[in-house]
């Protein structure tokens, strides 16, 4: 096991893709959260300490905004696996590295850190920014509540995308995947149960088709950052009541976790 | 040094049998030609032979299977793709990669770098690399672990002569220093200077395993040409111990016997001899004879249709 990750350090550290992915990520942190800050100095938008980190700590996401971290550093769980399969590399590791469980779990390891070191970095910058402009800074219980949030969401939304390229096979589909299944495929279920529930006898009664959107994976999973939302707002009034951090966290997690076995199972399976 | 051993190995793509009952050995010290037409199951062998592919059968180096070798770069060198490298990963780095698991050390790298001729571009990018810069560079990843055992994919496509005299000279030291070289290529005349054994296979199926010798030899193609000015009296004593005869000028060739059976028939009949030659079949036209109804693939012009599209 100790070899297959030695193998992922390397393959880390020599690809430029690690170097722009997490630097973009850094890069779009510093620059929004600065653009943010400078804004709430010179203004009262939110309310206090709290609420002030945790919009620049996830540039919006904690508003319903998407996490783009998290899309971001996704890129590098795709490409963890889709590099094998577009450029032919699998047979070369596979024939360094022969037991493939050890492979997929380096791999599943090496992405996890490097999502959530990228994730804790950029709350390291958000807090830098409070720091330097001069902002209340949050109270301890919401800094650590958010930044699990943020850590936890950022690492399973980059492990769904290691997952999506062992199912395909293929990086541009697994890419497709992990662009439109939280913002395109969750929306367009969204949307279709608010049309459904508006037009129903009870537009505004409890359960029924409403429980499908607790279940939507990445939707759920953004209740572990996410403190207040249109899109809740719009779910509350047609009567769905939404996991919150820790039970969302879990549909997600639940999510995450059948896509990486489902994944596992094919990839010991298949032919390399 | 390992002895290969392939054991009924088999693979079936949904109806299609690729390999069937693939069973032979590679010997240390020897370098082991893998023939077949396109499509015969060539490297699919080669696949299962690594555990890549599942399928029937087992193969052993030294009786341990492949994915039981510990850091098995170091036992068994293999290349199996014309370009299994990311573009933009440099090419040093790429040997890198596959060495940390492997506990071998960026000296070794170096060096293989350096016997591959790569060392000038040790920085490059792989993306950038002609077909035989990168053919040079997936070999020296199979010599990384400085292995007893190379499994080789068709090693020569890209190289230019230069470049096919390198490896040939190449692999016939690492043979001669006791290692196992297992490799298939469709160069009939650089495998016929190269390789000591041949396994020969057509639609997945064993056709011929032993020496390159015994190979050709055993080819029907192979003849006497014989001149005489008594060809009228030859022709008849020749056929009676069954050889084909066919007469060109003032020459005969002679098919199904050799030069002593041909001499000795000459001498029973009162026939003067003015020439005796041999002329062994080449790898190639042995290889075609032993393949010739196996092709997976068969195109419309050219050897099919001079021989009247036999099918």
């Amino acid at each position: 096991m100790i070899d297959a990750l030695r193998y992922e350090y390397v393959r880390l550290r020599t690809i430029g893709s690690t170097y722009w992915l997490v630097g973009s990520a850094l890069v779009f942190q510093l620059v929004f959260a600065v653009l943010i800050a400078l804004s709430l100095a010179t203004s009262s938008t939110f309310g206090g300490g709290d609420e002030t980190f945790e919009v620049l700590a996830t540039i919006g996401g904690s508003t319903g905004a998407p996490l783009v971290m998290a899309y971001i550093v996704g890129l590098l769980g795709v490409f963890s696996m889709g590099h094998e399969y577009r450029h032919g590399m699998i047979r070369a590791t596979l024939t360094a590295i022969p037991v493939r469980t050890h492979v997929f779990v380096a791999k599943v390891v090496s992405t996890a850190v490097v999502a959530a070191v990228t994730a804790l970095l950029c709350v390291a910058i958000a807090l830098a920014t409070i720091a330097f402009f001069g902002l209340d800074m949050p109270t301890t219980g919401a800094f650590v509540e958010q930044t699990v949030g943020i850590v936890l969401y950022t690492t399973l939304f980059a492990l769904s995308g290691l997952a999506f390229a062992a199912l395909l096979r293929n990086q541009t589909a697994a890419v497709a995947a992990l662009m439109l299944v939280p913002s395109l495929l969750e929306f367009i279920v969204q949307s279709a149960v608010v049309i459904i529930k508006t037009n129903s006898d009870d537009p505004r009664g409890g359960g029924g088709i409403t429980v499908i959107l607790k279940y939507l994976p990445y939707d759920a999973g953004s209740q572990m950052f996410v403190q207040s939302s249109v899109d809740g707002l719009v779910q509350r009034a047609i009567g769905a009541d939404p996991f919150g951090a820790v039970g969302g966290g879990l549909v997600m997690g639940v999510f995450v976790g059948a896509l990486l076995a489902g994944a596992y199972a094919l990839f010991v399976r298949r032919d390399a | 040094m390992a002895l290969i051993e392939a054991r009924s190995l088999g693979k079936t793509f949904g109806s299609h049998r690729a390999v069937d009952d693939l069973s032979f050995t590679v010997r240390p010290g020897s370098v082991t030609g893998f023939l077949g037409p396109n499509g015969s199951g060539k490297s699919t062998t080669m696949r299962l032979m690594l555990g890549l592919d599942s399928g029937d059968g087992q193969t052993t180096f030294d009786g341990v299977p492949f994915a039981s070798l510990d850091h098995p770069m170091r036992h068994v060198g293999a290349l199996l793709e014309a370009k299994p490298f990311h573009p933009t990963r440099r090419a040093r780095n790429h040997l890198r990669m596959l060495a940390a698991p492997n506990r071998i050390d960026d000296r070794r790298v170096d060096e293989v770098m350096e016997m591959v001729g790569l060392t000038g571009v040790s920085g490059g990018r792989p993306g950038k690399f002609s077909l035989g810069m990168g053919q040079r560079l997936g070999i020296a990843a199979a010599l990384l672990g400085d292995p007893h055992t190379l499994i080789l994919d068709e090693p020569s496509n890209g190289l230019d002569p230069q470049g096919i005299t390198w490896l040939r000279t190449l692999l016939k030291h690492l043979a001669a220093q006791g290692r196992s070289v297992f490799v298939s290529s469709h160069l009939l005349q650089e495998m016929a200077l190269l390789a000591d054994e041949l396994v020969v296979i057509g639609r997945g199926r064993m056709l011929a395993n032993g020496p390159v010798h015994d190979f050709i030899s055993h080819s029907s193609l192979g003849s006497v040409t014989v001149r005489t000015p008594d060809l009228a009296t030859l022709g008849p004593a020749l056929e009676a111990i069954g050889a084909s005869v066919s007469r060109d000028a003032d020459t005969v060739v002679v098919r199904g016997a050799t030069a002593e059976q041909v001499g000795d028939a000459a001498h029973a009949a009162g026939v003067r001899l003015h020439q005796l030659t041999t002329r062994e079949a080449t790898l190639e036209e042995a290889f075609l004879e032993a393949t010739g109804l196996s092709e997976e693939f068969r195109g419309v012009g050219g050897r099919d249709d001079e021989q009247g599209g036999r099918s």
